[in-house]
């Protein structure tokens, strides 16, 4: 024990003695053009480089990949003094999807040209799973990809792809084989973005912002190096691919995007019915409560989850928190719409308030059907947590070429 | 056993749930309610040996001296068993009423016979209103001549001794009153919950003796500390309701296949889990709070009084539903929770009551 609390002191010395030396603070991210997603400065660039170099950006990984070969206790460590300071960086041991994915799953010549350019986030990425015709069932997608000579050739359309336009590279699932059943038949590609055969189109939302596109791929180019495992495992890649994805999807919903100031000393939905002079209808304060009652619970049941975690023992709380939050939001602009009664007709600079209502209300979709819609998510919890039996699935065994699809 | 380590507040609540699962189950449920006093007491002399019955009573009047968080890990095993008795009413309500006013004598006199489960108390506390709030009192003091109705008292046919709220000239004043005394008339009321005990009882020039203390603070912090016992209640026994009810949807065989493997029952069983574990985590907060005298506790009370009351009634309304013709029958044990869902519901405030009370402690 002595011996482990030394070497945790040591190490926390040496972090903290680098930090000193090089963490000189960044200037804030700027949103994108457009809204669209953000771009990483140079000076960014910069710090994740002198973070590779030093090993800290993946502490539990082997030397040869950048790391420390650190055991989790001293990687979090590492993690906390980062964040004392305020630096980022560290721990993409966990949270890098793009570079997660790749070492469990690469080429070795896949690794040794992107590993290092990932984590130091000088080549950009974009997730193409989603397509049209295969949104709940993502094992049905029918984009194609074909072993031509020593390369791919890929043809298809993806959906809901954030950073495309800006991306080097896609992590692509596509179909290589028609003839065995529908996740037999799918393999996992970094798709090179930048070439003739691929075009991005930003997509319009509902909340008239375009933080999407669509991509069209046809005849598009992939080297045989660029296969993650091998032709056909593509399901399971995908699989630990969305287990990186999730673990690092915060709390993550959006708020109020008018920027007109919200109370920090109570809780918004109060304020804003105090603002309305609505704070006094007992209707009204009847629906504040259960919306508030709402967040705090699913603030209760989060933290209550990661005790038991903490404990070594699983919760089922965890997956009940992306369905809460769907309520939460959908309650929330309903609630903000009824304060504002007639104003929430207008929208605009001038209407900040029915701007943020109008906003939400539609914002609200994005967490209850994005990631896995909330009946998608009922069916994960009654399958997984509470251990229902699956519908029976029509196409699960067949050859995908005879699943029927939408026309 | 004050401040209990989480490990052993897990073994009380064990303890309680293996004696509980012998002595509570169904069968004798369904016997001990069709009885008279509507308790058991060969099971309450037991709950008396492990310390439960004297949970929150100070050790120094023979209690186990223990707080909100072992009483709402208690109740959430004796909610999950639809224990019968005088638990809630005596053991907490009565009790904790007592403790909080400054009656020495009569909390020397009377404590440690509730702790040990041989003296009945009950708590006296709102009229026909049933709205437990200083104007719901219906009984009034004259000198310590008491007149006037108090209703729903949680096993006030039980009662060995009646503490009463009262008005009195210079305010709500408590009164001990021997339940056998000339003027009270106990009518023990019929109830729907048939696990519940509740009575009306009329006091005609009754004799009582005033207690010392802040009648109204005391009311109030027994029914705080009685909320959180009932949210655990709610919370255990909602959790206990969906566990038969999904078990019952895996083995229910309709069309060929189970019947929770249908998106229309296997989602409604998905949003009562939310609505179950949202439960658990609102009961344990305001337990948490309450032990720590946080200043938001009084919020965090509120809160679960209403989540984990409405999530009860919504899990055990649900569960008939899921289940179809067998829960329409008496024979089958869901009308039994949904019923004590529905009373636990009414018991120390409404919802919408709670929902106003938490708007307010959070400054609205």
């Amino acid at each position: 024990m002595a011996d482990a609390n030394t070497a945790n002191d040591a190490l926390r010395d040496e972090v903290r003695a680098w930090l000193a030396d090089n963490w000189k603070g960044l200037p804030k991210p700027k949103p994108g053009p457009g809204g669209a997603g953000w771009t990483v400065s140079a000076e960014h660039k910069a710090w994740l480089a002198k973070v590779v170099a030093a090993g800290w950006a993946v502490p539990r990984w082997p030397a040869e990949w950048h790391g420390r070969g650190l055991p989790d206790a001293q990687a979090r460590i590492v993690e906390r003094e980062f964040a004392a300071v305020g630096a980022p960086g560290t721990g993409q041991d966990r949270t890098n999807l793009w570079a997660n994915t790749l070492l469990a799953c690469g080429t070795e010549a896949l690794k040794a040209k992107l590993v290092g350019p990932l984590l130091r986030q000088e080549v950009g990425m974009c997730l193409l799973y989603s397509e049209p015709g295969a949104g709940s069932d993502l094992a049905g997608i029918r984009t194609r990809a074909e072993k031509v000579g020593d390369h791919f050739v890929v043809t298809g359309q993806k959906v809901w792809t954030s950073g495309a336009a800006t991306a080097d590279y896609g992590m692509l699932i596509a179909r290589t084989d028609w003839d065995v059943p529908k996740h037999a038949g799918i393999s996992f590609f970094f798709l090179p973005m930048k070439q003739p055969g691929v075009e991005v189109r930003p997509l319009r939302q509902i909340t008239d912002e375009n933080h999407f596109n669509e991509v069209f791929i046809t005849d598009a180019v992939v080297p045989a190096e660029n296969l993650l495992k091998n032709l056909g495992e593509g399901w399971g890649v995908l699989q630990t691919a969305l287990a990186y994805e999730r673990s690092v999807m915060g709390e993550g919903a959006r708020g109020a995007r008018s920027g007109a100031p919200e109370s920090k000393t109570e809780e918004p939905l109060i304020a804003l019915a105090r603002e309305a002079g609505r704070l006094g209808d007992p209707l009204l304060r009847q629906d504040l409560a259960q919306v508030i009652a709402y967040k705090r619970l699913n603030a209760l049941n989060t933290a209550r989850a990661k005790a038991d975690l903490a404990q070594g023992s699983s919760s089922p709380v965890m997956s009940l928190g992306k369905l809460a939050m769907s309520r939460i939001l959908h309650e929330e602009a309903r609630v903000r719409t009824a304060i504002l009664g007639a104003g929430s007709l207008l929208e605009g600079p001038e209407h900040p308030r029915a701007e943020d209502a109008n906003f939400l209300t539609l914002n609200a979709y994005f967490t209850s059907i994005g990631g896995g819609t909330d009946q998608i998510q009922r069916n994960i919890i009654g399958e997984r947590v509470l251990g229902l039996p699956k519908e029976p699935e029509v196409d699960r065994d067949i050859p995908f070429r005879q699943v029927k699809s939408s026309r | 056993m004050p401040s209990l380590t989480p490990e052993e507040r897990t073994a009380l609540q064990d303890a309680v749930t293996r004696l509980l699962a012998d002595r509570s189950a169904e069968a004798d449920v369904r016997r001990t309610m069709e009885t008279e006093a509507g308790y058991d007491p060969v099971l309450w002399t037991q709950l008396a040996e492990m310390g439960v019955t004297g949970l929150i009573v100070d050790e120094a009047y023979g209690g186990a001296g223990a707080g909100p968080l072992e009483l709402e890990a208690v109740m959430e095993a004796a909610g999950a068993a639809l224990l019968c008795g005088p638990l809630l009413g005596s053991g907490v309500l009565a009790a904790e009423f007592l403790q909080r006013l400054d009656d020495a004598d009569a909390k020397t006199r009377l404590l440690p016979g509730i702790a040990a489960g041989a003296t009945i108390a009950a708590a006296a506390l709102t009229g026909e209103s049933g709205a437990w709030t200083p104007e719901g009192v219906a009984v009034t003091a004259d000198g310590d001549a008491l007149s006037g109705a108090a209703s729903y008292v949680i096993h006030g046919q039980s009662a060995d001794v009646l503490l009463v709220l009262a008005r009195t000239p210079d305010g709500l004043g408590a009164f001990e009153v021997d339940s056998g005394a000339a003027g009270v008339t106990i009518h023990a009321l019929p109830t729907f919950d048939h696990t519940l005990r509740l009575a009306r009882i009329a006091f005609d020039a009754a004799p009582g003796r005033r207690l010392t203390g802040d009648a109204w603070a005391a009311a109030e912090a027994a029914l705080r500390l009685a909320l959180v016992g009932l949210a655990g209640e709610q919370a255990g026994g909602a959790r206990r309701c969906l566990d038969f009810t999904v078990d019952y949807a895996k083995n229910r065989y309709q069309f060929g296949r189970a019947i929770g493997s249908f998106q229309a029952v296997k989602h409604m069983a998905a949003d009562l889990l939310l609505e179950t574990e949202s439960a658990i985590s609102a009961a344990r907060n305001a337990a948490a709070k309450l032990a720590a005298a946080a200043p938001d506790a009084d919020a965090a009370v509120s809160l679960a009084a209403f989540a984990c009351a409405d999530a009860y009634v919504k899990t055990t309304a649900d569960a008939v539903q899921m289940h179809g013709g067998i829960a329409f029958t008496w024979a089958h044990p869901a009308h039994l929770y949904l019923r004590r869902a529905r009373a636990d519901a009414q018991l120390f405030g409404v919802s919408a009551a709670h929902r106003e009370r938490f708007l307010t402690a959070l400054g609205a």
